[in-house]
């Protein structure tokens, strides 16, 4: 049985949205706190996007670390949306306005340099450690480009909004990568960075308790890169030990919460060759972190268009569009022999989404109902 | 932006190239066509960076001329190892060493610095090196830990090498930079903070543009198809009043009006590119079919 997304955002108070670049998930994530708003939730988006694409689609110009309200946006969009597509509206599964009680809307782009430092402050054990930790040259690069940092910083945030008690429906949009997976190993490579039993080699005093082979690799090190590097290492590790406890407790409390019943995973996707592969991929991978998934949205699709016939002089995009569907159905022919869970179907979009009210036309396309088969 | 545009084939040509774009744009498909099209005349390295669908390293033959790289961190980190200490029973040591583990795969930055190494080392082995880069914002990641790096390790053979490799990136004789973008606004509008943000990194080296997949346009004149269109057609895309459209027909019009309104915002801010048309996978058993369809359109529209 494929669940619908309404049935996920009463069910869920987090959702995480996973996905390859390219695939929609900021759109479609926005678009699910856009529902759940309408279907009377306290919702908020978390995106973390060095693109910020989000602000973008939200019709703003620059999202802000702190939240920004948008309810206002959504009703008047949607009392609008009501008038000029009431067909639509009325086929979209959202209450109308008057029986409504409608929740919040809050989208928030956290900057992540900013929540690593007070992630760094609140595990340092004095505000002099986490001096020291962050004005360390290593500690510098690694807080702008370690690929886990972004991932891991988003998981911070989504546990600080999940404390303060103030959304019921917090959707994370996660980072663009290649890999959707890259986000549930982030925890994995930052937890290995701060491994104690090899920082404690770096911090001890460099005499006795080396053995000839470990100075003799530091030495080594220390030719290759330069003697500066080295003290910035042993400074570094020695400032790492100190918050070391304190991280491993930290990411405790994050990973519990992930396998938890309060979250829940969705993929976003397009139809291709490869999706069914992706999704089963996913699927096992959730299962050995103990996550929940929630299904599959399967987005730019070409196969909701109904095509009879070609209309003269369209012979070649018509082509495209019906190779497309004829890919689109043999990649769903796949993905029904197991389980998979599609909870929803969105078409391809004619132009870029600009608006609040852009934005609303996904969200009411994410209706259970909109599940016609191709 | 320069006023004069770099054109599409100089820097194709070029001895290293590196395609850039972000995410779902087609970079691994156009970096594969690119690899096959200068197969056809001279030795040819593709490179893919840790791309979980394709064979690990080592290098193997794809085709007369071709040859395919997945790079991977841990044989390229032995390798360079190997060749920077040289004894061999001391690169052992160094390599088992624990610390050593661990700062090579915990450490930031370690591991883009020596990916770059080992595509940059390989270079002088081909006569043209393209590498599909890892999508936007990841991917510039890479060139910026090398400049990082390169200060980091002041002095050190490490230092000297990132310098070397920061010269060939920035040298238009050497190496080249490809953005691949889709003809949407979103896309368009990234690659040029992409562009911009190369510029800042390689200011002598300035990237070329592709637009990957530019869907056929339907016949010219609309009125016939009235019914199922959008009244407000004529208007500017942003004002259509729904992002959806009501029909594959209403699709494909949109499509072309909205491809022509972005391509002309590119225009208008004097930037040149190189376009591919939209063609769909040929076929589903064979992943590459469809790079072999774009090598022959690189061929024809002579960019290679």
């Amino acid at each position: 049985m494929n669940p619908s997304i309404d049935e996920i955002i009463k069910q869920r108070r987090i959702i995480i949205t996973c996905g390859t670049g390219g695939v929609g998930k900021t759109t479609l994530s926005a678009a699910i706190a856009i529902r759940a708003a309408l279907l009377g939730k306290r919702a908020v988006v978390v995106t973390i996007d060095p693109a910020k694409r989000l602000a973008n689609s939200l019709g703003l110009d620059q999202l802000q670390d702190t939240p920004t309200d948008l309810t206002p946006q959504i009703q008047e969009a949607w009392k609008k949306i009501r008038t000029t597509f009431p067909e639509s509206a009325l086929q979209s599964g959202l209450p109308e306005p008057n029986e409504m009680k409608m929740g919040t809307l809050a989208a928030i782009i956290p900057d992540t340099r900013r929540t690593f430092e007070n992630f760094v402050n609140d595990l340092s054990p004095s505000p002099q450690v986490a001096n020291k930790v962050m004005n360390n040259p290593i500690f510098q690069i690694f807080a702008r480009e370690f690929s886990g940092t972004n991932e891991y910083m988003a998981l911070e945030r989504l546990y600080s909004l999940y404390k303060q008690d103030k959304y019921d429906c917090i959707i994370l949009d996660t980072p663009p990568s290649r890999n959707t997976l890259a986000f549930l190993n982030a925890p994995k490579l930052l937890a290995q960075f701060f491994e104690e039993k090899l920082i404690r080699w770096l911090v001890l005093p460099t005499n006795k308790l080396f053995s000839a082979g470990m100075k003799k690799a530091l030495s080594i090190l220390e030719r290759l890169t330069g003697a500066g590097f080295m003290t910035h290492l042993f400074d570094f590790a020695n400032a790492l030990f100190e918050v070391q406890i304190n991280f491993t407790a930290n990411l405790k409390k994050i990973t519990s919460l992930l396998e938890s019943p309060s979250a829940g995973f969705l993929i976003v996707t397009t139809p291709t060759a490869d999706t069914n592969q992706e999704i089963q991929h996913f699927l096992k991978v959730l299962k050995e972190h103990q996550f929940h998934y929630d299904g599959a949205i399967l987005n730019r699709m070409m196969g909701l268009f109904d095509i009879k016939t070609t209309p003269i002089g369209f012979e070649s995009p018509f082509a495209v569009i019906r190779e497309r569907q004829n890919r689109e159905r043999q990649a769903l022919e796949n993905l029904v022999r197991q389980p998979s869970s599609i909870c929803a179907k969105i078409p391809e979009l004619a132009r870029d989404v600009h608006s609040v009210e852009d934005l609303l036309h996904v969200a009411m396309a994410l209706h259970h109902s909109a599940l016609c088969s191709i | 932006m320069s006023s004069n545009p770099t054109s599409i084939s100089s820097v194709l040509n070029r001895n290293l190239v590196f395609i850039h774009g972000k995410g779902g744009v087609g970079k691994t498909a156009v970096s594969h066509a690119l690899s096959l099209s200068l197969a056809k005349n001279q030795n040819t390295l593709w490179v893919t960076i840790e791309d979980p669908t394709l064979p690990a390293e080592p290098i193997r033959q794809l085709g007369p001329r071709l040859w395919h790289l997945n790079s991977e961190f841990t044989p390229a980190f032995e390798e360079y190892a190997s060749l920077k200490i040289g004894v061999s029973h001391l690169t052992r040591l160094f390599l088992k060493n624990k610390v050593i583990r661990y700062l090579a795969h915990a450490a930031p930055g370690i591991h883009d610095l020596v990916l770059l190494g080992k595509i940059w080392s390989e270079r002088t082995q081909y006569s043209h090196v393209v590498v599909d880069m890892p999508s936007t914002g990841y991917g510039l990641a890479f060139f910026q830990s090398a400049e990082n790096f390169s200060k980091l390790f002041r002095g050190g053979p490490l230092h000297r090498d990132a310098e070397a490799m920061l010269e060939t990136f920035r040298d238009p004789y050497s190496s080249g930079h490809l953005i691949v973008a889709l003809p949407e606004e979103m896309p368009l509008r990234e690659s040029i903070e992409l562009n911009e943000f190369l510029l800042h990194l390689f200011p002598k080296n300035p990237a070329a543009f592709l637009i990957n997949r530019v869907f056929p346009a339907g016949p010219k004149g609309l009125n016939e198809w009235s019914e199922e269109i959008d009244p407000d057609f004529s208007a500017p895309p942003q004002s259509w009043k729904s992002p959806f459209a009501k029909s594959a027909t209403d699709y494909v019009l949109k499509r072309a009006e909205l491809e022509n309104f972005n391509k002309r915002i590119w225009q208008d801010l004097g930037i040149s590119f190189g376009e591919l048309p939209y063609l769909p996978p040929p076929s589903a058993d064979d992943p590459f079919a469809l790079s072999h369809l774009l090598a022959e359109q690189l061929r024809n529209k002579a960019y290679v």
